[in-house]
């Protein structure tokens, strides 16, 4: 008999550390849509060139031509399969810390503006051009950031582990709750 | 009806192809779950392990189902599984950085000390996370067919 109250114990055991385990992370997982955590950060493009002249240009809504030419320059060009910067294409939102360049899809179905560079005077009268598009971040540096040489599963379980490690709990939610529901008797 | 009974009426083709095929289809789980560069992950290699079990007790019957896979062990592996993602990965970071890493941050863990923080992440995603979700979805699924699988033997006995 004592060996048959081994294995549920430890079950139980375990189940509840799990638990006191998911409460004391709750504290840690970053807010949804934070700018400074790893996926939604810039990658900052090799491109830097005077300012004086050049805001008064992007507050009225128009990237200068001295920006489109470093940013082809540098092969951000249509050939390339990166979007382009023709006259209304884009638009130019301003916030507090600088430009956000909002270039429209060309997708058939759901056309729409994409946040695609982003702007920025440095201390020293210089513009600094960042690039959002989490996608093709995630593309370029799996290979650097993980080691991996499949893109998929670095996504699945690195970028996205928050996601993974719930769905799981999830499955084992329903696991635990179909022995609740339907497995009725003495012993687990 | 006795489910010993059953048990000797069932066809000698169906309990031999199974024969057969559950180690082959268990290789074949085990082929998907581990490793990064073929197909699937943790969860589908998971499934395909729960559909070798299933087979088993659609072929030999529930009683010789649960001497393989004990319902007991099935509760563990559950538990385990989970734990190998949320519990090691997690613990580990936590507490080798005195609290300071980010939860399931790899690169906090010691072994990146030792081949580097990028490799650290490539070998434990693609071996100890996928394999912690496969365990766990395979003890899930196998643990469900069970349950449901009794409910129906008890309603044969009633009758």
């Amino acid at each position: 008999m004592k060996k048959l109250h081994l294995l549920p114990t430890v079950a139980l055991i375990s189940v509840i550390l799990l638990g006191a385990m998911f409460m004391y992370v709750v504290e840690d997982i970053p807010a949804f849509g934070d700018p400074n955590s790893p996926p939604n950060k810039y990658v900052p493009l090799p491109i830097s060139i005077d300012a004086d002249g050049l805001a008064d240009s992007l507050d009225a809504g128009v990237v200068p031509a001295e920006l489109k030419s470093e940013i082809a320059e540098i092969g951000y060009t249509r050939e390339n399969h990166f979007p382009s910067l023709e006259e209304g294409n884009y638009k130019i939102d301003k916030t507090e810390e600088g430009w956000d360049v909002l270039i429209m899809k060309e997708e058939k179905y759901y056309p729409g503006p994409e946040k695609w560079y982003f702007i920025k005077e440095e201390l020293g009268g210089k513009l600094k051009v960042y690039r959002y598009s989490i996608p093709v971040r995630w593309q370029e540096k799996t290979e650097e950031e993980t080691e991996l040489p499949n893109m998929v599963t670095s996504g699945l379980a690195d970028y996205r582990s928050y996601d993974t490690m719930y769905e799981e709990a999830v499955i084992f939610t329903a696991a635990i709750s179909v022995i609740m529901l339907l497995r009725r008797r003495e012993k687990l | 009806m006795s489910t010993e009974k059953r048990i000797q009426e069932r066809d000698v083709v169906i309990q031999t192809i199974a024969k057969l095929m559950i180690p082959f289809i268990q290789l074949y789980g085990l082929y998907v779950m581990v490793g990064t560069e073929g197909a699937g992950g943790g969860f589908q290699g998971g499934t395909v392990l729960a559909a070798s079990f299933i087979l088993l007790v659609v072929a030999f019957g529930v009683d010789k189902g649960r001497m393989k896979m004990p319902e007991g062990w099935n509760a563990v592996f559950k538990s385990l599984g989970l734990y190998l993602y949320a519990g090691v990965g997690g613990l580990l970071c936590i507490i080798f950085s005195l609290g300071k890493a980010e939860y399931l941050n790899y690169c906090a863990i010691p072994l990146a000390k030792i081949i580097g923080g990028p490799a650290t992440r490539g070998f434990w995603v693609g071996n100890i996370v996928e394999v912690g979700i496969g365990v766990t979805v395979m003890a899930a699924f196998v643990s469900i067919f069970y349950d449901l699988v009794r409910k129906e033997e008890k309603k044969e006995a009633k009758e």
